[in-house]
């Protein structure tokens, strides 16, 4: 890409600024279409189960504020931080804010046909999505070269990345809690990815109901 | 029937997902001067394996299971997919045919080509799988994964993020305690407000009180006030404390009340 020269680029689809969003028109569709498969479907959410289960707390017949919430101020504070240093975060922005924030607050107020409808979904999703990009293409316009500041997107992500370790061990206590066979199924698998190296939530959940399929619990 | 339709709808989400994903990547490796669509953690993560195919795909081999696991067990891909599985794969998939990073994860035409369909697999076969699964597996999951979710974004949470902000400075502490304690009250979460109470000490850290960031503190204080009237917080608070409701203020609140 070196060989590139500026002028190219600037002109290029592949790395012009009007093509920013279009490629979050293109991946809010995606997202908040996934919302709509997991409120039809029950699968399909493409963000973690903690913050899935605030939508589904909602859905339930809860309130839908804490998800409306807390979709709204993540959208709000990455959309600033991502014009700041030219990367968006995809998970806060989109995953969280576009893909829980905006379906609750669309829920919580009665609007219910973009998330019963796929086409409409995909549209309702792409022109946030647009919307969004075009925000952050105009305060790149006024505040790129005038800021140095990451306004702590490393002390969030920081925090996130170690609320997510807690997952895990969180599993297993709650495994513990549902059934033995359960409890020490969520162990075994948890020592098992631990073992391997990888996350041990994965493990806890697979071991879980590895062992509740056989010992099925009721709820 | 329902497997096609899911199918059908999947390896549309999929391809549209795996595209931008790919593009935006591939664009990360340009930024600040080319906005780009993703996160640090996965620039750092794809900077670590750079280069070798085999890394990146058993980095996001390892993701994938997760996301597996989780979307069978309660419907959720976890942020993985985008962030890791997408990314990784799109790369190891380019980088087995030629080996120089510049002509390939960094192109974000190729990746966009690449992540496209693996995008389609990956939302394809998570979403038709899950789906699939007997009915006592998800009862497992559920009664596994809903309580220790719900400990998790109730309480570990917002203490992880109120200490990160107290370790982070004086500033980042003051704003982080009083945004969170109200988001605690307002929102039901102090998370939000914690992050919020980052931002703006972290900016004036860095910047002092620009006109960003008196812009960011009067949002901040804009969204606690609106999201507090939406949810009739001004009304409880006024309960609590013994007052009594003022007629206008009730009358306003019937005319907003949407249900």
């Amino acid at each position: 890409m070196e060989d590139i020269t500026e002028e190219k680029r600037a002109k290029s689809f592949w790395f012009a600024d009007w093509a920013f969003p279009l490629i979050v028109g293109i991946m809010s569709a995606a997202i908040f279409t996934g919302t709509y498969m997991y409120i039809q479907y029950g699968v399909g959410a493409f963000n973690e189960v903690a913050i899935v289960a605030m939508l589904k707390a909602g859905l339930d017949g809860g309130s839908y504020g804490a998800a409306a919430a807390f979709g709204a101020s993540f959208l709000f504070a990455r959309i600033l931080e991502g014009s700041l240093v030219g990367i968006l975060d995809l998970g806060g922005s989109i995953l969280t804010g576009l893909g829980i924030g905006i379906p609750a607050i669309l829920l919580s107020v009665g609007i219910t046909a973009p998330l019963n409808n796929f086409p409409l979904a995909l549209l309702t999703g792409g022109i946030l999505g647009l919307l969004i990009g075009g925000i952050i293409v105009l305060i790149r316009k006024f505040t790129i070269n005038q800021s140095s500041s990451t306004f702590g997107a490393d002390i969030m992500m920081g925090a996130g990345n170690s609320s997510g370790r807690f997952l895990g061990p969180l599993i297993v206590l709650s495994a513990a809690q549902a059934s033995i066979p359960i409890g020490i199924g969520a162990t075994v698998g948890a020592l098992i990815f631990y073992k391997f190296e990888k996350p041990i939530a994965g493990g806890a959940i697979l071991g879980a109901m590895v062992l509740g399929a056989i010992f099925p619990v009721a709820v | 029937m329902e497997f096609v339709t899911i199918l059908i709808k999947s390896l549309i989400i999929g391809g549209l997902l795996g595209f931008s994903a790919g593009v935006g990547a591939a664009r990360m490796f340009h930024a600040p001067n080319t906005q780009a669509l993703g996160a640090f953690r996965t620039l750092g993560e794809m900077n670590a394996c750079q280069g070798d195919a085999a890394s990146h795909f058993s980095f996001g081999l390892g993701f994938f299971f997760n996301a597996w696991a989780s979307a069978v067990g309660a419907g959720a891909f976890t942020q993985d997919v985008t962030h890791r599985v997408v990314p990784n794969w799109a790369a190891a998939a380019l980088l087995y045919k030629n080996k120089d990073v510049s002509q390939t994860i960094q192109d974000p035409k190729k990746m966009g080509i690449a992540g496209t369909i693996i995008g389609m697999i990956v939302v394809a076969f998570l979403n038709s799988t899950a789906a699939a699964i007997p009915e006592a597996l998800q009862v497992t999951a559920v009664a596994v994964l809903v309580p220790a979710a719900t400990i998790l974004i109730d309480t570990v949470m917002p203490i992880i993020f109120w200490l990160a902000a107290i370790d982070a400075g004086r500033r980042t502490g003051f704003w982080g305690t009083l945004f969170g304690g109200f988001a605690q009250m307002i929102m039901g979460n102090a998370v939000p407000g914690v992050v919020l109470g980052i931002l703006i000490g972290k900016g004036v850290d860095d910047q002092g009180w620009s006109r960003i960031t008196r812009i960011i503190l009067f949002a901040a204080i804009l969204l606690f006030i609106l999201s507090g009237f939406f949810r009739g917080f001004d009304l409880e608070l006024l309960e609590s404390f013994k007052l009594s409701v003022p007629d206008w203020l009730d009358n306003v609140h019937e005319i907003i009340k949407t249900e």
